[in-house]
């Protein structure tokens, strides 16, 4: 029997709820290991408001739940807690120092009638512990990259300077998680590279390194062409990280005043040089007036053996950029800056034009860019290079994907599998929307593609696929 | 030799509220209790793995434990190693329970690189897993699952329910006093049997008209409140036949008749005598008890056996007369010798190169797999013929059965190659199936063996299933039989229209 009622007349819906942070934490069981002393433990937690034996509790259920899992296997405990309501994913980026990450579970609120309360269905499958495990990895080490490990900063200045320092930063930090577009990129933490030909590559080679002879300071140096890294003279773990900071934090907020339109009060101060197009995204905004006051964003890298601290120079020439780093023992002044400037300002525009040219070049000859065939991510775990076509663009707030999220998913599943053993292997599923998604890895490297042929089987699917790895992967992956 | 009964230590329900008024004070009852068992598990063989050191690296390192508590925290059962004396890790267990409840939550499961943990707590028992087998967590729950179930099927859970409702911490180690076995053999089981993960029964392959002869022969040998008859061979359903209005109220699921067959093997063990045992069929009824005669028709070899279901506690010499009658009619028509000659069937019947095992279970579309949930599959064959291949190969099923029923993300069709074989799941509107091809096959073969595959399995259907299930009419006590939830509506019809039988 249909009822209408004036609740249904005004569309009360399905309310869908997204995970969401609801706390973050950092502990380290040694600060306070006797009865009464248990706040010590407690380094950092968000949200703040929380009431203090509350906090307590909940540390303490970590470290019980760390503890009972010791008992079955002492070396490798507890990494997620999955419970009705949320789920906690547990980290231990240092001896004794715990980080935990508390994600809502995504959940439906179905209306009921005659003014009973909603009910609330979670959602627990929808969440993949690889994927937010890996985003509370990436926390630490972007805290990592601007402060340096934790026992430095204990050991420089105890307990006060490491809560500060971890206030200042996850403050902060925090609120630039957007859990709800967490995907299997997160699990990747890839690099993307731009395609070269062999000539362009060779003559950033030669700048890079003239400016590293002409600048005697610097000692390690970045090339990203339009958000894609070209070159880099850093450990691998060190640039991952520094990329997504590049990507997802200083160049988008750079990029939009740049986008604006010629008169707009947004459009970045020109600093007047009619000789190239250089300019300072770190450091001195504007070169021109000398009474303004600058300083460099401090990195550190290298943490496990020699552990640098860094002065990032990020310096960019139309969508060329590139971050030279310095020992943060020296001094850079203002006169440095104008040397640079003056050296790095014209060859980077040249060199960003050509690029571009060749670049326009090289897509003329294979062909109009139309919509791409394929939709498919790759990564090699050798180089961290990764490649979706799937992702529209990657920045903090939201990763658009032009496929349905339970997709990803599925993906997420499939990766999941493969990590389970470290042989070649092949997943080819079909899922209920009649969608292929074929997963494929060999020798260090996953491809994941998505195909929408509804009435196509396996053998065609499995060709299809076969095509894709001969063009874009030349063969890489070989299995039948 | 008859089950002692007295080791049961239970009484009907009305009665037992009485005898626990006795109980000495739980000081005392852990003393003398810890004596009693101590000297029983080291006199049982085959049990040394209960005074298992818990401390030990191997200990740790076992694949799948299993502890059982009560949530005032008392130990139950655990299957390796003394559950006293891993008194203080279930404490430990039932803490991280009660603190995730007063939080208004429900604490589900652990995961850390190389176990999962996972909680299930039922009444007012707590069940926990700790797994290195990578099942996901609802498989894992599901077994858990079936522990209760089985516990239930010695104690029922209206049992339960009162007894901890009379008293908070009362030790039910009494009450499951020699049934550790039975959970120990359950757990195997599980591990190398695939009838769990598809929830469904495997038959003895079978002309359909020797079937047929057997089925009509329990059929006929019936007295008042028999309600199921089963002849089992080789650890296989041969026939089963229903009460008429019994199999009306409800259907007796998979899971019941696993659990009782558990029951009986782990109990009667190759015994050449006869059984009479009280046994709840928890999904059917969880509140009641059936009363099952229990006997081997072909000692000493014992691998057919002869399972009578009543609802009446004093049918015992009225069973033995069904028995006879049966074990007759079987010899006058030598119905039994078809059983005797009977095998699994091998994959090379199917005639095909690369396929190694297979699992194929019909939808519920047919009436007949909608009443009794089949599947059929070969023996293992020689890659997998060891307990260890057999187990990693049906991990690999259940990897792929978790996936493929995913509640958010269910798929249609799984096809892993890897390096030790290559691995099929496919669900459609008319089975549902799994298969192992050796690593080497060609997507193209691949596809062609499996419809090979199914062409062998619709000509062979007659015999692989069982396509017939008989009922008989027996007066069965009046009311209501069946505590199944779900057709409720149902069994409060068909209890007008059982009344109007009487």
């Amino acid at each position: 029997m249909l009822m209408i009622s004036p609740r249904m007349a005004s569309g009360m819906q399905e309310k869908q709820y997204t995970p969401s942070l609801l706390s973050f934490f950092i502990y380290n069981p040694k600060f306070g290991p006797r009865e009464g002393e248990e706040e010590k433990k407690i380094l950092f937690y968000h949200p703040i408001e929380i009431e203090k034996n509350e906090k307590i509790r909940n540390v303490g259920l970590c470290e019980a739940i760390v503890q009972f899992t010791r008992t079955f296997c002492p070396t490798k405990p507890a990494k997620s807690l999955h419970t009705q309501k949320n789920r906690q994913f547990f980290h231990e980026p240092e001896e004794n120092y715990w980080m935990v990450m508390v994600v809502r579970n995504p959940m439906v609120e179905k209306p009921n009638k005659d003014g009973k309360p909603p009910t609330v269905e979670y959602q627990e499958e929808e969440i993949i512990d690889s994927v937010y495990g890996s985003v509370l990895q990436q926390c630490y080490s972007m805290y990592k990259l601007f402060n340096g490990t934790f026992s430095r900063a204990f050991e420089a200045g105890g307990v006060e300077l490491l809560t500060q320092k971890l206030e200042k930063f996850f403050y902060r930090y925090l609120q630039t998680l957007h859990l709800q577009s967490c995907d299997l990129l997160d699990v990747f933490g890839g690099i993307s590279f731009f395609p070269l030909d062999k000539m362009t590559y060779l003559k950033i080679q030669s700048f890079v390194n003239r400016v590293e002879e002409s600048l005697s300071l610097v000692k390690y140096t970045a090339f990203l062409y339009n958000d894609q890294l070209i070159w880099s003279g850093l450990e691998q773990d060190d640039m991952r990280i520094l990329y997504k900071y590049l990507t997802t934090s200083l160049f988008p907020r750079h990029t939009e005043p740049e986008l604006a339109g010629r008169d707009s009060p947004l459009r970045p101060e020109v600093a007047g040089n009619l000789l190239h197009y250089g300019r300072f995204l770190t450091g001195p905004a504007n070169l021109k007036d000398p009474e303004a006051k600058f300083r460099f964003p401090r990195i550190f890298v290298n943490t496990e053996d020699s552990c640098e601290e860094l002065h990032l120079i990020v310096y960019k020439a139309m969508s060329a950029a590139v971050c030279f780093m310095i020992n943060a023992s020296v001094d850079l002044n203002r006169e440095f800056c104008e040397k640079l400037d003056s050296l790095v300002g014209p060859q980077l525009t040249l060199l960003a034009s050509d690029i571009c040219e060749q670049y326009n070049i090289n897509r003329r000859i294979s062909g109009p860019e139309k919509e791409p065939q394929f939709k498919f991510i790759y990564f090699n775990h050798m180089n961290l290079a990764e490649k979706s076509t799937i992702h529209m663009r990657k920045m903090a707030s939201v990763s658009l994907t032009s496929v349905h999220p339970d997709l990803m998913k599925i993906l997420g599943d499939i990766n999941c599998d493969f990590a389970r053993v470290d042989e070649d292997e092949e997943i080819i599923v079909k899922a209920m929307t009649d969608y292929w998604v074929v997963g494929k890895k060999s020798d260090q490297r996953e491809l994941y593609v998505i195909l929408n042929q509804k009435n196509a089987n396996l053998i065609e699917v499995n060709e299809e696929v076969k095509r894709l790895c001969a063009t874009q992967f030349n063969n890489i992956f070989f299995l039948d | 030799m008859h089950r002692n009964r007295g080791s049961w230590g239970f009484q009907p329900e009305d009665t037992l509220i009485e005898d626990s008024g006795e109980f000495p004070s739980s000081l005392e009852l852990n003393g003398q209790k810890t004596e009693l068992l101590a000297g029983c598990a080291m006199d049982v063989p085959g049990l040394s793995h209960r005074n298992e050191d818990v401390t030990s690296e191997s200990w740790r390192k076992h694949r799948k434990h299993v502890f059982v508590l009560s949530d005032a925290g008392k130990p139950i059962y655990s299957r390796y190693g003394n559950e006293e004396a891993l008194s203080s890790t279930m404490g430990v267990m039932m803490a991280l329970v009660s603190f995730v409840q007063a939080g208004g939550n429900t604490i589900q499961s652990i995961f850390s690189d190389e176990h999962t943990v996972v909680f299930l707590q039922q009444g007012p028992l707590v069940f926990v897993s700790v797994s290195t087998t990578h099942q996901s967590e609802q498989q894992l729950r599901g077994e858990l699952l079936h522990v209760y179930h089985q516990i239930v099927s010695m104690l029922t859970q209206a049992s339960i329910k009162r007894i901890f409702e009379h008293r908070k911490n009362y030790d039910l180690r009494r009450l499951l006093f020699g049934s550790e076995r039975v959970l120990d053999s359950l757990l195997d089981v599980m591990d190398f049997d695939p009838s769990f993960m598809l929830s469904a029964v495997q038959c003895l392959p079978l002309p359909s008209s020797s079937r047929d002869i057997l089925s009509n022969i329990l059929q006929k040998s019936i007295t008042p409140n028999l309600v199921f008859s089963f002849l089992i061979a080789q650890n296989r359903l041969v026939s089963i036949v229903q009460e008429k209005t019994v199999a009306e109220d409800t259907r007796l699921k998979p899971s019941d008749l696993h659990l009782l067959l558990n029951l009986i093997r782990a109990s009667s063990a190759f015994q050449a005598g006869e059984i009479w045992m009280p046994i709840c069929l928890p999904l059917f009824n969880h509140d009641c008890y059936f009363y099952a005669y229990v006997a081997n028709l072909d000692p000493p070899e014992c691998t057919i056996c002869l399972v009578l279901l009543s609802t009446d506690k004093e049918a015992f010499y009225a069973m033995a007369e069904c028995k006879r009658k049966i074990e007759q009619a079987f010899m006058s028509q030598n119905a039994l010798e078809c059983v005797a000659n009977s095998q699994m069937y091998c994959v090379e019947d199917v005639g095909v190169n690369n396929l190694r095992h297979f699992l194929y279970k019909p939808s519920n579309v047919m009436e007949h797999h909608r009443q009794l949930p089949q599947f059929t599959c070969p023996e293992m064959a020689v890659p997998y013929k060891s307990q260890e291949e057999r187990i990693r190969l049906l991990d690999l099923y259940r990897n792929m059965h978790n996936r493929i029923h995913s509640t958010s993300r269910p798929l249609k069709l799984i096809y892993h190659s890897a390096d030790g074989e290559t691995l099929l799941a496919w669900v459609t509107g008319k089975f549902e199936m799994y298969a192992c091809f050796t690593s080497l096959v060609t997507k193209k073969s691949a596809i062609s063996e499996l419809t090979k595959l199914l062409r062998w399995i619709k000509k062979e259907e007659d015999r692989l299933f069982i396509c017939h299930l008989p009922k008989y009419s027996t007066t069965s006590q009046s009311g209501r039989v069946s505590t199944d939830r779900g057709r409720s509506d149902r069994a409060n019809a068909s209890d007008a229209g059982f009344m109007s039988l009487l």
